[in-house]
């Protein structure tokens, strides 16, 4: 089997060669000089899929602009995101082999990544390249552990609040600005559109619910020193979880089915036109539209209000572009930066409604003044949130600590309380495991 | 290859047999013994060896890794040798106890008592179908077989779906339930409820098709002597079916049992299944959320032994049921 590939690997290689020769033959202006030759080399790139509806046109012309930069070509493998976590750590494990030379990697991945030593530290050639300074500061972080930085943030997204501009309209409703009229607005909905669900109390999305624990002034873990502790069972953290789930288990403006539903089952609602109002993501109101083209022009945005006004802070996810240890560092670094900077990190962050994680290209996309995309611009520079950044909370979300409480909370079976407990006594586990 | 060999050193042995008789018939009767104890191994040595490479390999590879912590590096990993630990945190946990093990044995029970029901009734009626309608039958159940297991769980999740699904409208209409505040899939009965349907669903048709092909084996003159001895249906059944078809029986019923402690997917797919309801973990979930979800190896491999322990111990029973059947029928 292995040698097999090595066979195919040496053919690709072969036909690199000549091709890249043929293609070479109209003599090379020379602006390679001083850069990176990578002449006959193919780097394996591993991109999400779904992100982008339709990724290959792009990834040619990458391809392209990469093959006359230094020569080499890319080879593009799409990976789902549902598997993809557990495809890299096997190919981790592997060891160079395995693993890809440059991949899209989540946010949240970076730092049980990083540990393993397979990520490439680049903070020097990001300060070299002198991109330091243009990069969105909440992403800049997530990405980087002990003053190291393993990649480039790519492009991001944020969820705010979406809803039907015309029901609202209907109804005299204004875009919620407070807790207290989120609440009420809900209710009114409740009463005048028995017919939709006013605002999703989605027990296994994670990332609906923690816009309230942060909103008023809770945590759900801190940092001390080396160590974390939870802090999701502390009385602001408890006070916001209240307030979310209290929409469902006193308000009733989200019904029992919505308790084990995921922001999938959230869309696949909207699509069918029954959802007024709910928390959703800057790509959301585009899915939603292309599902339904019924409801194009209904659709309006807004942050996730504070509890008296402001914003609540909301999970700034994203993805980074990182170079693996292999002996193609050097090369891939060259991509990564052709990637996330300039012309391809725009156009990137157009097709798939994304925002993009350089500054000056974000100052851009606010500019455009598009009222489903300001909110989340706004949401995204003034209020966003990243996760603990360790390890450990990597594997707290994939044995769903926070929705198994927030769940447990909305089918009676524990209260708010005693849930929170539970969820700050299992977080705390896997910290303590994790040390 | 082996014939080979095997005639060579036959040949070789008849030439030197001729120098002295005597000696000579003890040695070729030593040869043959030995010929009889390892032409067999040897034959069989192949697929042995693919066995203990698929099998046996990464069964070891566990065994180990349950008694150690494991970290991955890049380029390989790190691991810590820490005794029965994971054992004792296993056994120990309020989990195990009060949730996993009872929703795994309970739940294989119910499925295999519902399984072996069902498909008997069905290979009964089977049975007794004109040819037409036989072969419909069995195209449609052998359809529900062929079914695989995530789509089947689709299925029946999309017809349990709280408020929207077809049986939750079908219970709303007739007062059983109100829709809107009703979700089968937060409790641990109805959730297991719905599993054990979709398991039955999927496991009947093996049953069935395995108890026709017994049943085809029943000499009709049974049958006539006991209706003639004056025995009902009902009497007919347990008294010449049943005892005849024993050992058809034991099969179906150990290898639903095996088939059914060790369920996944089915669970894993099912709202809350995967992770964010705990009360409807079972082993093989538990045993998937601890190494790959909390990234935990030591801890997910000790619930995967447990588990290969309880199947082994299943498949003791049977092995040896299995073998005291065949000397009865000597």
């Amino acid at each position: 089997m292995k040698r097999r590939v090595i066979a195919a690997g040496c053919i690709a290689l072969t036909l690199g060669l000549t091709a890249t020769a043929c293609g070479d033959d109209g003599g090379d202006s020379g602006d390679n000089g001083g850069k990176v030759e990578g002449k006959g080399k193919t780097l394996t790139v591993w991109i999400m899929e779904g992100t982008n509806p339709d990724p290959r046109p792009f990834f040619k012309e990458v391809g392209a602009a990469f093959e006359k930069k230094t020569g080499a070509k890319i080879k593009v493998e799409y990976q789902q995101w549902a598997t993809a976590q557990k495809k890299f750590t096997t190919a981790i494990e592997g060891g160079e082999d395995q693993v890809p030379d440059v991949a899209e990697v989540g946010t949240t991945w970076v730092p049980q990544f990083a540990e393993t030593e397979a990520l490439v530290d680049v903070t020097d050639d990001v300060k070299k390249a002198g991109l330091n300074n243009d990069l969105v500061e909440g992403l800049k972080d997530a990405g980087t552990l002990d003053g190291k930085q393993y990649g480039m943030p790519w492009y991001a997204g944020v969820r705010s609040i979406v809803y039907r501009k015309d029901i609202f309209e209907k109804h005299d409703l204004k875009p919620p600005t407070t807790w207290k009229e989120l609440q009420a607005t809900a209710k009114t909905l409740k009463d005048k559109e028995p017919g939709l669900i006013p605002f999703p109390v989605a027990g296994g999305a994670e990332m609906f619910a923690t816009p309230f624990i942060w909103g008023a002034g809770g945590e759900l873990a801190t940092q001390d020193g080396e160590k974390w502790k939870s802090a999701i069972n502390s009385p602001e953290a408890i006070k916001g979880i209240e307030f979310y789930t209290g929409l469902a288990t006193k308000d009733k403006v989200s019904p029992a089915k919505v308790n084990t539903w995921t922001e999938k089952e959230v869309g696949d609602a909207w699509n069918k036109g029954q959802v007024a109002m709910a928390i959703g993501g800057n790509w959301t109101p585009k899915a939603i539209t292309d599902a339904n083209p019924k409801l194009k022009g209904k659709l309006g945005a807004v942050p996730i209000p504070g509890e008296k006004g402001g914003m609540s802070k909301s999970f700034l996810g994203g993805s980074y572009l990182s170079a693996f240890n292999t002996d193609k560092k050097d090369l891939a670094w060259e991509l990564v930066k052709l990637m996330t900077t300039g012309e391809f990190a725009a156009k990137w962050a157009k097709q798939t409604n994304y925002f993009p994680g350089q500054n000056s290209e974000l100052k851009k996309i606010e500019g455009q003044k598009d009222p489903l995309v300001e909110p989340f611009a706004k949401q995204m520079i003034e209020a966003g949130a990243t996760v603990p950044k360790t390890k450990a909370y990597g594997e707290i979300q994939a044995s769903q600590v926070v929705t198994g409480m927030v769940q447990s909370i909305l089918t009676g079976k524990s209260s708010v309380k005693d849930a929170a407990d539970k969820a700050a006594k299992d977080m705390d586990e896997i910290f303590a495991k994790d040390k | 290859m082996l014939v080979d060999d095997g005639s060579k050193a036959g040949s070789s042995g008849s030439s030197s047999r001729r120098s002295r008789p005597a000696d000579d018939g003890e040695a070729a009767r030593r040869r043959k013994r030995r010929t009889t104890l390892t032409r067999p191994w040897l034959l069989l040595a192949p697929s042995l060896i693919v066995l203990a490479g698929l099998l046996l390999w990464p069964l070891i590879q566990v065994g180990k890794l349950s008694l150690q912590d494991y970290k991955v590096k890049f380029g390989g990993g790190e691991a810590t040798f820490t005794g029965f630990d994971h054992y004792k945190d296993l056994l120990t946990g309020e989990l195990l106890w009060k949730t996993v093990l009872p929703n795994t044995v309970f739940f294989a029970f119910a499925c295999v008592g519902l399984t072996v029901a069902l498909g008997t009734a069905v290979a009964l009626l089977l049975n007794r179908l004109g040819p037409t309608w036989k072969l419909i039958c069995s195209v449609s159940i052998l359809a529900a077989w062929a079914m695989p297991a995530v789509t089947g769980t689709y299925v029946w999740i999309w017809l349990f779906s709280p408020e929207d699904g077809m049986i939750s409208q079908l219970a709303d209409s007739l007062g059983l339930i109100d829709a809107e505040t009703t979700n089968w899939f937060t409790e641990r009965l109805p959730f297991y409820a719905i599993a054990t349907i979709n398991v039955v669903h999927h496991g009947f048709p093996f049953v069935a098709i395995t108890v026709l092909a017994g049943l085809l084996t029943i000499p009709k003159e049974l049958y006539e002597a006991g209706e003639i001895d004056g025995a009902n249906a009902w009497q007919r059944f347990w008294n010449i079916t049943v005892p005849t078809i024993k050992p058809v029986f034991l099969v179906v019923t150990i290898l639903s049992t095996i088939w059914d402690f060790k369920v996944f997917t089915q669970i894993f797919l099912m709202p809350g299944g995967s992770g964010s309801n705990p009360d409807v973990y079972n082993l093989g979930v538990y045993s998937y959320i601890e190494a790959f979800a909390k990234n935990d190896y030591g801890a997910g491999a000790a619930a995967a032994v447990l588990l290969t322990l309880l199947l082994l111990a299943i498949t003791i029973v049977y092995i040896r049921t299995l073998f005291r059947q065949g000397e009865e029928d000597l």
